[in-house]
């Protein structure tokens, strides 16, 4: 960058103005803003949804001079009320980072260098028909994100199994709300939450499941927070394996062993049946019991099957089941005292307290995550405790569009944006909409997200195409999938913003337009969907994720399926997409509803949002006048026989130690975004591993020491935190997973929940020592 | 004649240019002084100063009542504040007399634990941020003399700027080491509070949410493999 003397007279008058300001407002720092030319009254404030987590928060990002220069937090937007976290406020830097992508780059002779797009684009395409054409369409993938926008993943999905005809589609939020998604469809039939944000203005008791919300979902506690201390009354109870932040906010704090959280789900519907406070006429009515297969694996070898067979029980076959799980048995099992149990249970049978249960990763990364998902919808279902104000079962999502794009869209490899590519129906509505004959869709899932990368280590797949998301970061077992990744004849592209341990496998790298720097939409917790204007300029050639897959797309043949132009595809897009959804259990709100206000719930019927679903007061697709659960046949909730089962892999006499990951408020994932926000880095610069004190010393380790952690898949060196912002219990450890220069997921297991094949990220057994 | 006096002028310009230039920039340098780095290091490791006490600060939060919250007083300034310390973050002085009963330390925690006014003294009290030590007088001593025994060479540090925000309206990180201060409720809210470090959305109870401490001035880069 060249300054010429104009230019540095302009930057010295401006500093020394910061300056002069300074002196007359004291207290107020000026010169460490970087202000653009004539910025004062000329900010004009747009509506967003955040870019970060599944809590969907409306942002206003104020631009000058075609840069976002400020964040508030959008009043009009019912999530947050404008309310945002630390990464929310400081989001806008993420689109400025000195290294961002803004050319193509393509290996050649090894190397990564700079071309044209569309040349990258043409090579993309051609390498593309010489897999499909010499190895079969299902040796090519896409593995996208929930932080895909949505017509991103729904362009991905139209083309490749509308037009390819593959099924290789799958997004990362497979390791993250799967087992949620299971958890509904076999519990109700039908995805995602029947209850609101608003609930938590009117639950008397929070029970977290394994669920540190404070750091993240941090505005969402606040509200929680906020309903405590105008209500005295209301209680907060946290169950986790791990002392955090949230548990230090919360009224009791149970800390009960990995994986028994199923045992202490069971043991609490025992109590509330044995005490009588199981609402009797809404199991009458509104609910059916049912057992499925036990004893079901945890997936660690390759081409693992498994399907449950669902079998009809009655109240009775219920009770016996749960003779197993007394809170004293339970006890033993979980390390959670009797009578901690038998309070639990209290807050959960009192009829006059509305409940709330929380939970997202640590229920969901989880091998029996279906499992737990169903035996807390079992405590609300016995109670009533659902679709009413204040008594929701919620599962919070991670990421921006988890929900919106991967859930609704439906870009795994068994869905379609309406229904399973099982079904017939559903193919036939796919094929109609897109265009396509109905023979192009494969009745057949290929390849779950670990089976994908499996599948490319052995050389099944061997082109893959990935878009906003971090794989050689985030995958389990991460050494054998890196290596398979650079294995010679895999060609991958990677659809990036930075540089990342992903993107430096990459044969191709297209530089993608970020969140504001593109018109999309996104899906949040609640079923909310929330649209945004593009509202500043693409940086060098940057390009959208969603013309990136036209452009591939009619580079391969299938101009008439992606016929849209660059101004209003978007729009387009959305027009087409939501013929899919046009029932009123689903109906999406049209496109112009959507650019007005700060996100609409679906199913949008009659112009109105649904704020509770399977409840006629608020749900216009019940039939009668209270509960209806249409999801399933028999228009009932289904209670689940689940029982306990041990992980994985636990720890032994080798491997000591459970070793927990996770994420920090301050990093968003793998941190390819938020470490290259000043603020954010400089809070939390690396990662560490959490030992409880008396292990610390008992390995003669203080804080800040190097730590060897090392499992059967391999070992990291790292600093030791003690009496940290987390606190593990003794006999584990925490390290979080956003630190490139730490890759804790070479030490993860690659096990995973059989029915909806998310892996447990939460459990392995590890051996430390001091280096 | 004429031809020096023009280069005699063009000579002044010159001069009078470069002072426009630099002087700024000293003034510039001289005003933007950092503060001296009070990420806390032990032997050039670091340290993290992370939030373990994060449960005093949630209990406050909770127990401290809407109106006291949003109480504000103009009586305690900043200078003030640093007058009581002999360093940014040094255990403050008792700036009051203290009443103390035979055989009976005084009580500090029966007005610092809650605040409130105090009719003596015309001020609203101060509320420490660690009710869980009580042996105050351990650290908070009362200056009995004002000259001193012999003459020191004491430097302070500059205290830490306020404001530090990065974008325009975004919050600021936390200015100051957590360690016996993780209670943000208790210095920065009501009216007990310095007028300029009090809160302006004090019913806001998760602080660390938006605030966040600064472990380090280093800016991420990626590590070269």
């Amino acid at each position: 960058m060249t300054i010429t003397r104009r230019d540095f007279i302009r930057a010295m008058a401006l500093k020394s103005a910061a300056v002069a300001a300074t002196t007359m407002f004291p207290g107020i720092s000026f010169a460490g803003w970087k202000p653009t030319d004539q910025t004062t009254g000329s900010i004009v404030w747009s509506k967003t949804p955040c870019r970060f987590c599944g809590t969907g928060c409306g942002l206003l990002v104020g631009v000058s001079n075609n840069r976002a220069v400020a964040v508030k937090g959008d009043p009009n937007c019912s999530v947050n009320k404008g309310l945002c976290c630390v990464k929310g406020y400081h989001s806008i830097q993420i689109l400025y980072g000195s290294d961002r992508f803004t050319t193509a780059y393509v290996r050649k002779n090894g190397k990564l260098t700079a071309t044209p797009i569309e040349e990258a684009l043409d090579l993309v395409a051609s390498k593309m028909k010489d897999s499909i054409a010499n190895t079969g369409k299902d040796s090519v993938a896409i593995y996208g994100s929930g932080q895909w926008s949505i017509p991103d993943g729904y362009a991905a999905s139209k083309l490749f199994k509308g037009c390819i005809g593959t099924n290789n589609v799958e997004a990362n939020a497979r390791l993250c709300m799967a087992s949620a998604v299971t958890g509904f469809l076999t519990t109700f039939g039908m995805d995602e939450p029947m209850g609101c944000y608003d609930d938590i203005d009117n639950a008397d008791v929070f029970v977290t499941w394994g669920n540190n919300m404070a750091e993240m979902h941090p505005v969402l506690f606040s509200r929680m927070l906020a309903n405590r201390k105008t209500k005295t009354h209301v209680k907060i109870i946290d169950l986790t394996t791990r002392y955090t932040r949230s548990s230090q906010a919360a009224d009791r704090s149970l800390l009960f062993h990995p994986q028994t959280d199923l045992a202490l789900a069971n043991a609490i519907c025992h109590e509330i049946i044995k005490n009588n406070w199981v609402n009797t006429e809404f199991i009458e009515e509104h609910v059916s019991f049912h057992s499925g297969k036990t004893n079901i694996g945890y997936g660690v070898e390759d081409h693992f099957k498994f399907k449950d067979k669902a079998e009809t029980v009655d109240f009775k076959a219920y009770k016996l089941f749960l003779d197993d799980y007394t809170p004293e048995k339970v006890e033993k099992i979980s390390g959670v005292p009797a009578g901690d149990i038998k309070y639990l249970a209290s807050l959960y049978g009192d009829p006059s307290k509305k409940v709330t249960s929380f939970w997202t990763m640590g229920m969901n990364q989880h091998t029996r995550g279906t499992w737990i998902n169903n035996l807390v919808y079992n405590i609300h279902l016995l109670t009533g405790k659902i679709s009413t104000p204040g008594n929701s079962p919620f599962s919070l999502t991670g990421q921006p569009s988890a929900c919106g794009t991967v859930r609704e869209v439906g870009t795994l490899t068994h869905k379609l944006p309406y229904g399973v590519v099982m079904k017939e129906a559903a193919r036939k509505k796919a094929a109609k909409i897109w265009g396509v004959p109905e023979s192009n869709i494969d009745p057949k899932p290929t390849y779950h997200t670990m089976e994908m990368f499996r599948a490319l280590d052995r050389g099944d797949i061997n082109f893959m195409w990935i878009q906003v998301t971090n794989p050689m970061v985030t995958i389990p077992k991460l050494r054998r999938y890196r290596d398979g990744a650079k294995k010679k004849g895999r060609f991958i592209v990677v659809s990036e913003i930075y540089p990342t341990p992903t993107s430096d496998i990459a044969d191709v790298i297209l530089p993608s337009a970020l969140w504001v720097e593109r018109e999309g939409f996104f899906g949040n917790s609640e079923r909310r969907t929330q649209h945004n204007e593009q509202l500043v300029p693409k940086p060098g050639e940057a390009m959208c994720n969603t013309w990136q897959l036209i452009q591939v797309a009619r580079r391969l043949g299938f101009e008439k399926q992606f016929p849209w132009n660059q101004e209003t595809y978007i729009e387009d897009i959305w027009n087409e997409y939501t013929k899919f959804h046009d029932t009123p259990k689903h109906r999406m709100a049209p496109y112009a509803v959507l650019k007005q206000r700060s996100g609409v719930q679906w199913p949008f019927v009659n112009g109105k949002e649904t704020s509770r679903r399977y409840h006629a007061k608020y749900d216009p697709a019940c039939e009668g006048n209270s509960f209806d659960f249409y999801g399933k046949p028999d228009r009932r909730a289904w209670i689940w026989l689940r029982p306990y089962e041990p992980a994985a892999e636990s720890p032994d006499t080798e491997y000591p130690f459970w070793l927990n990951t996770g994420r920090v408020l301050e990093h968003w994932h793998t941190g390819s975004m938020t470490r290259r926000i000043p603020v954010l880095h400089k809070a939390v610069p690396e990662a560490y591993v959490e030992i409880h004190p008396e292990d610390a010393r008992s390995l003669g380790v203080v804080n800040g020491s190097k730590v060897k952690i090392s499992s059967r898949r391999g070992s990291l060196v790292m600093n030791a935190m003690i009496d940290g912002r987390g606190n593990p219990p003794k006999g584990m450890v925490f390290v979080p997973f956003f630190d490139e220069k730490y890759l804790i997921n070479e030490i993860t297991l690659d096990a995973f929940c059989p029915i909806s094949k998310q892996p447990d990220y939460k459990k392995c057994a590890v051996k430390l020592e001091k280096v | 004649m004429r031809k020096s006096g023009y280069n005699f002028g063009k000579l002044f310009f010159l001069f009078a240019g470069i002072c426009i230039l630099v002087l700024p920039i000293i003034i510039f340098k001289a005003l933007s002084a950092q503060p001296i780095n009070t990420v806390p290091q032990v032997n050039n490791k670091l340290i993290p100063d992370f939030d373990h006490q994060a449960k005093l600060l949630y209990s406050t939060y909770n127990n401290t009542t809407p109106e006291y919250m949003t109480g504000t007083s103009t009586s305690r300034t900043l200078d003030y504040y640093y007058s009581l310390r002999q360093y940014p973050g040094s255990p403050p002085v008792v700036p009051h007399s203290l009443v103390i009963a035979k055989e009976k330390e005084p009580d500090c925690l029966s007005c610092h634990l809650q605040g409130g006014f105090v009719k003596n003294f015309n001020r609203f009290t101060p509320v420490t941020p660690h009710p869980q030590h009580e042996s105050c007088r351990q650290c908070h001593v009362k200056p009995e003399e004002i000259s001193l025994f012999r003459g020191i060479d004491w430097i302070s540090i500059m205290p830490p700027r306020l404001g530090r925000s990065a974008l325009a309206g975004s919050p600021p990180p936390i200015a100051h080491p957590l360690q016996m201060r993780e209670n943000c409720v208790a210095c920065h809210v009501g009216p007990g509070a310095v007028t300029v470090l009090r809160v302006e959305h004090p019913m806001r109870g998760n602080c660390r949410q938006c605030h966040v401490p600064a472990e380090t001035q280093i800016l991420f880069t990626r590590n070269s493999k």
